[in-house]
């Protein structure tokens, strides 16, 4: 086992931890599939409103790469299909039939042997969207062979679930998934956990176990990968997420889409935060209403760092296992750069006198105007990765292709570097410009 | 508080985008969110950010200049009693005091603000707080009697040429507030510099600073020992650090130099590899120069490195201006390239050239002009690195 520390960083002290206990559960009447959830890809339907679909049908494919379909998250009635600008399409929401989804049956099971086996599977069953890649974190190409495929359950962004709970009954699968993962590639098979948990995994000859220790973002896969094997020009990883471990096993060992998650609903405007089972793309409102503190809230699908902002009519995004509720607060206090400290203020600088000890109720408030950027270290206290941030995003501004991939730019993704822009001073939104460098990187290739 | 608060809200209404004071909104903008904290909301990425913005870290730079202005103004009036010879109290040389560096004050905010505010409405970006603080030490580098149209030239010079015409602050090269002095220096050389101007006495009187004194010996003897022997002023290791010396306003007492130093490492403002390498590259060239101190009868070498620390202006250019986050290196790596240079170019400058004793000024501007070289090949390291391992 492979020991990673990492010391630079932060734990953002967020009040509304979700307590460790499962709650009652809520109606799914809906769910919701977004293609807008998946980067770079062209969607063609093959479904139309009202259809009748049952779990795993192929509801559109990526016209860019035709084999690759997205699978349907629930049975029943396609109720909408909502179209966005030039008929782009936003989401296709299912209206759940629960009786016609506990009908379907074990189907048989196919030996898998060695690589092609499995992709040809996963296209199959239409499930290959589960398996993204780096760089880009993008739906993984099926005809791609990945250098190395990691998967982290070790979740340190804020807020975000804790798989040593969530999945903590899900061993079976869990094995069965990454037996099966590990045939994908020539390379190794990383999982990353926090210390102590997931014991079991350590005994399995195909893993690569790397126990990672430290604050946020140290349990990003990009992170990991940067510390043990980064991302050269050419390679790809694939990984896969912690919480969908459990769904690919399942498919493996029997055959079955099971679309079932653990989620979490926390936050400091989350009246109370706890967990709950849930399905991929569920809809926000069952679990929010009645559950926050005042009507002026901004719902995320995700953690408050990387997650994407939506609403109570929204839905889970496919890739996010938490549903984080922070107060909107239009709050402009007097002279405030001018505040001793307190309980009210929170800083990863010594800057304020009594502040960061009791959990903290972070607001919208962007706490500063933009300014232009002063380097006084900000992003280097908490990005622990080997890559000249400051650099690199100027030669992303400056669009020099070459100095971007030179300075490293296919190893870190938004969420790596989510945290500089918390702290940045000048209110720089770090991870917007990572995802430019990104984009014209890609579009350019 | 409330009322405040509607006039700024309502007066805000004209300066939006298609109105005809739209131009001036950078200007309505930073009046505004001094008042009140911005309510501005965070868009995309991390919905929640950290309480610390530009305008408090630059807030804080200037709480830590304070202790320095109010011990400047005292050590005026101090030095003054003792150049007539009337004794007084602390209170009136300090209110003496304050009577040269008020005007002094005023003069470099007023051209800086003028010079900045202007700018952020020409070239349309956000005013700056930085301009707060080159404003705040720019007259700490300034001789108590500095003619007012000087500074406001210079401040403006320091300003424009400094940093609006390289893009404003995040993309100037050199620091604003020492591209002023190092104008002022050349253009009104008369004003400061030379023994006449550090300290303010009666007409004609002249107060050589601590660097003059090896600098230009009567006779020559070990730094030390002329130390010793000078009579105007006590130029003791202790009354060095104490500060009750000419110089510059802001520079002489040391104590509160290292304090404004701790408060911004403390803070997490300025970095210490800067002040700490810097303290280095001075204490290893100022004991290399002792060990050829023997061969040479320049003075000069035989000042000890605690004596280079605690003479001049060497402790404040580095804590205040070398620290700049924009124009010294960006690189932890080579922000420890770049002090160990700036202190042992601060010592060679003193030491074995003629012409200015004191260094520090300029040997932050050589390395602010190198700080992206240093910048440079540190970072090709990391480049070279990744380029090894895709061969």
């Amino acid at each position: 086992m492979l020991k990673i520390k990492v010391k630079k960083g932060h734990n953002i002290n967020i009040a509304g931890v979700a307590s460790r206990e499962i709650s009652a559960p809520q109606k799914n009447d809906s769910v919701s599939l977004s293609p807008e959830n998946f980067r770079y890809i062209k969607p063609k339907l093959l479904v139309k409103e009202n259809d009748v679909v049952k779990l795993g049908d192929p509801i559109f494919f990526d016209k860019l790469c035709p084999e690759v379909k997205w699978p349907a998250i629930a049975s029943g009635k396609i109720s909408k299909i909502v179209y966005g600008e030039r008929r782009s399409i936003k989401e296709i929401i299912f209206s759940v039939d629960t009786s016609l989804e506990s009908e379907h049956s074990s189907s048989q099971q196919k030996k898998i042997s060695n690589r092609d086996d499995v992709v040809n599977y996963l296209l199959e069953k239409n499930m290959w969207p589960f398996i993204t890649q780096r760089p880009f974190n993008k739906v993984a190409n099926p005809s791609d062979n990945p250098k190395s495929i990691i998967v982290s359950l070790a979740n340190t962004a804020p807020l975000s679930v804790d798989y040593n709970f969530t999945l903590l009954s899900n061993k079976d699968t869990i094995v069965s998934a990454l037996a099966n993962l590990k045939k994908l590639t020539e390379g190794k098979l990383f999982v990353a956990v926090n210390p102590g948990e997931f014991d079991y995994l350590s005994d399995l000859d195909f893993v690569d176990v790397i126990q990672v220790e430290g604050p946020h973002p140290a349990g990003n896969v990009g992170v990991v990968l940067n510390h043990i094997s980064p991302i050269n020009s050419k390679d790809v990883v694939w990984t896969v997420q912690g919480h969908h471990l459990p769904i690919l096993g399942k498919l493996f060992s029997d055959g079955v889409f099971d679309p079932c998650i653990t989620i979490n609903l926390s936050g400091p405007a989350v009246n109370d935060p706890s967990y709950f089972k849930s399905r991929i793309g569920a809809s926000l409102e069952s679990y929010c209403k009645g559950n926050v503190s005042s009507d002026q809230v901004r719902i995320i699908s995700g953690d408050v760092l990387t997650g994407k902002q939506s609403s109570i009519d929204g839905y889970l995004g496919f890739y996010h296992s938490s549903i984080s509720v922070i107060e909107e607060s239009f709050d402009r206090s007097f002279i405030g750069w001018f505040h001793p400290g307190g309980s009210s203020r929170y800083s990863v600088f010594n800057a304020y006198l009594g502040s960061n000890k009791s959990p903290y109720k972070f607001t919208t408030l962007q706490n500063g105007s933009h300014r232009a950027f002063v380097p006084i270290g900000a992003w280097e206290k908490v990005f622990p990765m080997n890559i000249y941030i400051n650099a690199l995003l100027r030669s992303i501004e400056a669009n020099d292709f070459e100095e971007m991939e030179q300075l490293g730019i296919y190893e870190c993704d938004e969420e790596d570097v989510a945290l500089c822009s918390f702290v940045c001073p000048s209110k720089t939104d770090v991870g917007g410009i990572i995802r430019k460098g990104l984009d014209t990187i890609y579009f350019d290739k | 508080m409330n009322f405040l608060k509607k006039i700024l809200t309502k007066s805000g209404k004209f300066f939006e985008e298609g109105k005809p004071l739209s131009w001036a909104f950078p200007i309505w903008e930073a009046t505004d969110t001094i008042f009140f904290s911005t309510e501005k909301q965070t868009d995309s990425g991390p919905h929640i950010r950290d309480n610390m913005d530009i305008k408090r870290t630059m807030f804080f730079v200037v709480i830590a200049l304070i202790p320095c202005y109010l011990f400047g103004a005292y050590n005026i009036g101090y030095l003054h009693s003792a150049a007539t010879g009337v004794s007084s109290s602390v209170v009136s040389d300090f209110i003496l005091g304050m009577s040269y560096v008020t005007p002094i004050l005023i003069t470099t905010f007023v051209a800086g603000a003028i010079c900045e505010l202007s700018f952020a409405v020409i070239r349309k970006h956000e005013v700056n707080e930085g301009f707060l603080v080159t404003c705040a030490l720019i007259p700490l580098t300034m001789p108590p009697d500095i003619p007012l149209w000087q500074l406001f030239i210079g401040t403006c010079f320091g300003i424009i040429i400094g940093k609006e015409i390289f893009g404003g602050v995040g993309t100037n090269v050199f620091n604003p507030a020492l591209t002023a002095r190092a104008f002022m220096y050349f253009a009104f050389p008369t004003k400061i510099s030379g023994d006449k101007v550090w300290a303010v006495g009666p007409d004609g009187y002249s107060g050589a600073t601590a660097l003059s004194i090896p600098a230009n010996p009567v006779e020559y003897d070990t730094a030390t020992n002329l130390f010793s022997q000078a009579t105007q002023f006590d130029f003791s290791t202790s009354n060095l650090f104490w500060g009750l010396i000419p110089g510059s306003i802001g520079e002489t007492n040391k104590l509160l130099i290292l304090l404004g130093a701790i408060f911004l490492i403390y803070c997490g403002i300025a970095s210490w590899r800067i002040m700490v390498s810097s303290v280095l590259g001075l204490v290893m060239t100022a004991g290399l120069f002792n060990l050829l101190a023997d061969h040479s009868t320049n003075a000069m070498l035989t000042i000890t490195p605690l004596q280079h620390i605690l003479i001049g202006s060497f402790l404040f250019g580095t804590v205040f201006m070398a620290s700049e986050p924009v124009t010294s290196t960006h690189t932890n790596k080579g922000r420890w390239i770049y002090g160990f240079m700036i202190g042992a170019l601060t010592v060679i400058i003193r030491s074995v050239n003629p012409a200015y004793p004191e260094g520090v000024m300029l040997a932050i501007l050589i390395m602010n002009m190198f700080a992206p070289l240093i910048d440079y090949y540190i970072v090709k390291s990391n480049i070279n690195m990744r380029l090894s391992r895709n061969a």
